[in-house]
């Protein structure tokens, strides 16, 4: 099934349509805008809603809860204010003002939008072209890392320093909630942002995404989304972790708000994103692109798209309504007022879990796309492939109670949830078996791209050997909120995820930035990482097994040589990833500049050229196989061929 | 045409078979027989033989503090040890095979692509549908012995059945737990209801314990007993054990729940019945029947 890609420009140059008068500049009103416009309305929107909403809060009345609902609505309007603000200033509601009016946007307009003669300025505005906004994405990802990595050093350093109390401990437990969800934002766009949107429509031989609007949406959505996020450590802190249960999370300050408002538009954002990925995947693919020689890269970013797309809501909805609880006083989720703490637990990990997918199956997609070209193989068995990645998909909305074995809800739920847990380890098992296939019998270009793949490898097997512990409720007994869940998902998310995405990031590098990754800086940060990691993470199993809970600043002696080790380990992950982040920020610079096509691969966002002109290819491509074409045949094969002959002559 | 037209055509069919194969136990003798396929052999038997102690050494840990303490840490700690056994093939020939990787089947370094292709293998039916059915017989067993074991320790925490599967005669002591922004408090309600910040229990004795909070979620967990639960307010959530060793153990709670939840820790104590007697006696109770 191929689909015909056509363009506005094409219609507007074959066919006399009307075209939309030009008023006045290409651009209009987006002309003026950009990120610092956006900052500005929205700072300034958001401190008039607080300076007229402070005069009708009643602060004065004697009732402390009532005072308390007052300021939370009061720090939630001014954080709506600020999204609403930033958005309108962005220029984000530039279009759709405009078709109110009656003006249409002309084709002269569009190019404006997606960057066109604007030099670096389009980086900082409301651009519409998929590569801009993959840039974007990876460069916002990785500013999320580096906070996240920089909570981690300080949660890192309180658990090292086992004699005294380093930090509050309020100000300790907003440390691990932040840190928490400041990394699963960062590794949700990691590698769905930047390379599902630089890279896949290439790949797919589209000129843009499907809506190209929308794409810029989803970007800003999230990045008006981060400040409230970050600005709770100020306000008081999110001191609940990042799961927030109920009614603890009723309890804390303000800071709060700033976790829930962050929490809303960033599902708007990932809802926007996954509807437009989803789309383009299903719409746009270059001509004789048929299903079975899409490259696997897209089919992993579809499978995280769909999960996105359906599960965001629940974790949305969780916290609208527990926005609800704190600013009008509803009760949800508040016991003691008839509501029930394991319902927001369950919608909490209806989403929670097939999250951990919607991080780990780009980063997996993105190295079985690579691995082939290293190692000059086709993909071993794509088939199997997109059979994990559906089964995946289908089971990871089944599962998410084995977060819920050890709360009394529902003990029963454990006998079915353990199956379907466990039955997760058959598609998994896919990919790994798709991964050593590959791998079998082909020699190895020693690239930093390729040594992902075996770090990723070995986490995943680590992380899904405990993750089947894990599953099974009489083990889950002992371990459940121990540190060793925590060293678990941080193999599977840090392991795989990250070490995933980092190979992801070196490969496609050369594409998106026009600049060879440095080899050598970047495989000294990786594999200090990556050894760094084993040590942290291998020494925080031990804690768990001798039974120290997880989310805690001070612990039982017994447990501090594993801490110590953690800590060293932790620093030196610091270290690894500086490492990293200089290669990166040193090669984009003044890297050497990279050919069109480096790696000699055969996907089509290869084939283009470097930089990638505004609408990436001068001629649609058009496809005649699949993109795994690498090899030459099987020395065995014809062994086995001779050898037969001669069987049958002596036979004969 | 420019050049993006051109897409690389490479074969995307298979080599083709040869028509008449030669015998399956000839074609497996043909198979062992390379190199590679030795050495990934060997390496393999050497690396599960280098993990199995893995198990031994997961039990060592979680015992280092006194465990097991009971018949349901002892189930959860038996547990770990068969999964963890029967885990170890599948870490070793996934290391087995990036080792090899790596190290056997040769290496390009440069920063030009190299010349020299690999085989071009697309599929191996039989490799698909060995690790299939290996990995989806392995999945069975684990999903078939964690029901069992769920089962059991199900009959064990409500104190009915023994490990031993005999029937209990003892009366199960009832002890209601609180937790509270951040100690526990136990209630004996068969004791006159008398209340400590420490539980004591005595040995071999099926204890019930009805959990709750009056603030946040808190987790009960003992820790060397394999005992674990949510305290949610506005509910209250059951489990139970069978202590059966002497000694001081640890509570902590589990989930977090605030400020000091790092301090809400507290001790169980497993005494003889005549220590208890005596216990409950000096806190005013009266003797346990
Ligand atoms: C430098 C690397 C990292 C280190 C040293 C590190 C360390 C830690 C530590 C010590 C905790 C708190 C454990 C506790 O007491 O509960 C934690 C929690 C967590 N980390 Fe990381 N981490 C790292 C990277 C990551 C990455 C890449 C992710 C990706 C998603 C991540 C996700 C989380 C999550 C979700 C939590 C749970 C927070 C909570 O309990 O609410 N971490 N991490
Ligand atoms: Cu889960
Ligand atoms: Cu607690």
């Amino acid at each position: 099934m191929s689909t015909d890609v056509i363009l506005t420009s094409d219609i507007h140059e074959q066919m006399a349509v009307h075209q939309p008068k030009q008023r006045g500049k290409a651009g209009g009103f987006l002309r003026r805008t950009n990120v610092l416009t956006g900052s500005a309305l929205g700072i300034v929107l958001s401190a008039v809603t607080y300076a007229i909403g402070s005069k009708m809060v009643p602060w004065g009345t004697q009732n402390a809860d009532y005072s308390q609902v007052g300021l939370n609505a009061l720090v939630g309007a001014t954080y709506v204010a600020w999204v609403i603000g930033f958005m309108i200033g962005i220029g984000a509601f530039a279009g759709p003002v405009r078709w109110m009016l009656g003006h249409d946007i002309t084709h002269d307009d569009s190019e404006y939008m997606a960057g066109k003669g604007q030099g670096k300025w389009k980086y900082w505005k409301y651009t519409t072209d998929h590569k801009v906004v993959g840039l974007q994405y990876l460069v916002m990802a990785l500013t999320l890392l580096g906070f996240g990595g920089f909570f981690a050093m300080l949660i890192r350093t309180e658990l090292g320093v086992t004699w005294a109390e380093v930090f509050d401990p309020n100000f300790y437990n907003s440390l691990i909630g932040t840190h928490g969800i400041v990394m699963i934002i960062a590794m949700i766009i990691v590698v769905a942002g930047p390379l599902g949107n630089f890279i896949m429509p290439l790949m797919i031989g589209a000129r843009d995404m499907a809506f190209p609007r929308l794409n810029a949406l989803s970007f800003w959505l999230l990045f008006a989304a981060v400040p409230p996020l970050l600005s709770n450590l100020l306000l008081g802190g999110i001191r609940d972790g990042w799961t927030v249960y109920q009614p603890l999370g009723a309890q804390a300050p303000v800071g709060m708000i700033g976790y829930q408002i962050c929490i809303i538009t960033f599902a708007f954002s990932t809802g926007i994103a996954g509807v437009n990925l989803i789309t383009t995947i299903v719409t746009m693919r270059a001509r004789g692109m048929t299903w079975n020689r899409v490259p696997i890269f897209v089919i992993g970013i579809l499978a995280a798209a769909i999960m996105g797309l359906v599960w965001f809501p629940m974790y949305q909805y969780s916290q609208v309504l527990a926005f609800s609880d704190k600013v009008v006083g509803s009760s949800f989720f508040i016991p003691q007022e008839g509501g029930s703490v394991w319902l927001y637990e369950n919608l909490f990990w209806l989403l929670g879990h097939p999250e951990v997918y919607v991080i780990v199956v780009p980063a997996t997609a993105a190295l079985l796309e690579l691995m082939v070209v290293f190692l000059r193989k086709p993909l071993f068995s794509y088939k199997v492939a997109v059979a994990g990645f559906a089964g995946i998909v289908g089971l990871s909305s089944v599962v998410w109670v084995h977060h819920m074995y050890m709360t009394g809800w529902a003990p029963s739920a454990g006998y079915p949830f353990m199956l379907s847990t466990e039955l997760i380890s058959i598609p998994f098992g896919f990919l790994v078996l798709v991964m050593l296939g590959t791998l079998w019998r082909g020699k190895v270009w020693t690239r930093l791209p390729m040594m992902t793949v075996y770090a990723v490898l070995w986490c995943k097997i680590i992380g899904g050997i405990t993750g089947v512990y894990l599953s099974d409720v009489p083990v889950d007994q002992y371990m459940h909120g121990s540190m060793f869940v925590v060293a678990h998902f941080h193999f599977m998310l840090m392991g795989a995820g990250l070490f995933g995405a980092m190979g992801a990031i070196a490969y496609w590098f050369p594409k998106m930035t026009g600049k060879m990754l440095h080899h050598r800086l970047g495989m000294v940060g990786f594999w200090v990482s990556f050894f760094a990691f084993q040590v942290t993470f291998g020494s925080m199993f031990v804690a768990g097994l001798q039974g120290q809970p997880r989310r805690v600043l001070q612990f039982d002696n017994a447990f501090e040589i594993s801490n110590w080790i953690s800590t060293i380990g932790a620093y030196l992950i610091g270290v690894g990833m500086l490492i990293f982040l200089y290669a990166i920020i040193t090669s984009w610079r003044s890297g050497t500049i990279a050919p069109a096509n480096p790696w000699g691969a055969k996907t089509l966002e290869w084939q283009t050229q470097t930089p990638v002109p505004l609408e990436n290819f001068p001629v649609l491509p058009v496809v005649t196989s699949d993109p795994y074409g690498y090899g030459v045949p099987d020395p065995y094969d014809s062994i086995e061929l001779k050898l037969t002959d001669e069987n049958l002559k002596v036979g004969a | 045409m420019s050049t993006v037209d051109e897409r690389p055509t490479a074969e995307a069919e298979e080599p083709e078979g040869p028509t008449n194969r030669p015998e399956p136990s000839y074609r497996l003798r043909e198979w062992l027989s390379r190199p590679y396929v030795r050495h990934i052999l060997i390496i393999f038997v050497i690396l599960t033989l280098a993990i199995i102690p893995a198990a031994w050494l997961v039990i060592h840990f979680m015992n280092l503090s006194g465990a097991p303490a009971s018949d349901i840490m002892y189930e959860i700690e038996r547990t770990m040890f068969v999964f963890t056994l029967v885990s170890a093939p599948v870490m070793a020939i996934t290391a087995t095979i990036l080792l090899y990787s790596l190290l056997g089947w040769g290496r390009v370094h440069g920063e030009e692509p190299p010349m020299q292709e690999s085989p071009a293998i697309r599929s191996n039916p039989i490799a698909i549908f060995g690790w299939i059915g290996a990995t989806s017989l392995l999945a069975a067993f684990l999903v078939i012995w964690g029901l069992v074991e769920l089962a059991r320790i199900t009959e064990m925490s409500n104190g009915t059945t023994r490990a031993n599967q005999q029937p209990t005669t003892a009366k199960p002591l009832d002890i209601n737990v609180t937790g509270q922004q951040w100690l526990w408090t136990f209630e004996y309600p068969g004791q006159q209801s008398i209340t400590s910040d420490v539980l004591v229990v005595p040995i071999d004795t099926p204890i019930y314990f009805n959990v709750t909070s009056k603030d946040v979620i808190h987790n009960f967990w003992v820790v060397e007993l394999g005992v674990k639960i949510d305290a949610n307010p506005g509910a209250i959530t059951n489990t139970g054990v069978t202590p059966n060793k002497l000694g001081n153990f640890n509570i902590r709670c589990a989930e977090l729940c605030g400020l000091h939840h790092a301090y809400m820790e507290t001790q169980i104590k497993v005494v003889t019945q005549e220590q208890f007697d005596a216990w409950v006696r000096e806190m005013g109770g009266k003797k346990f029947v």
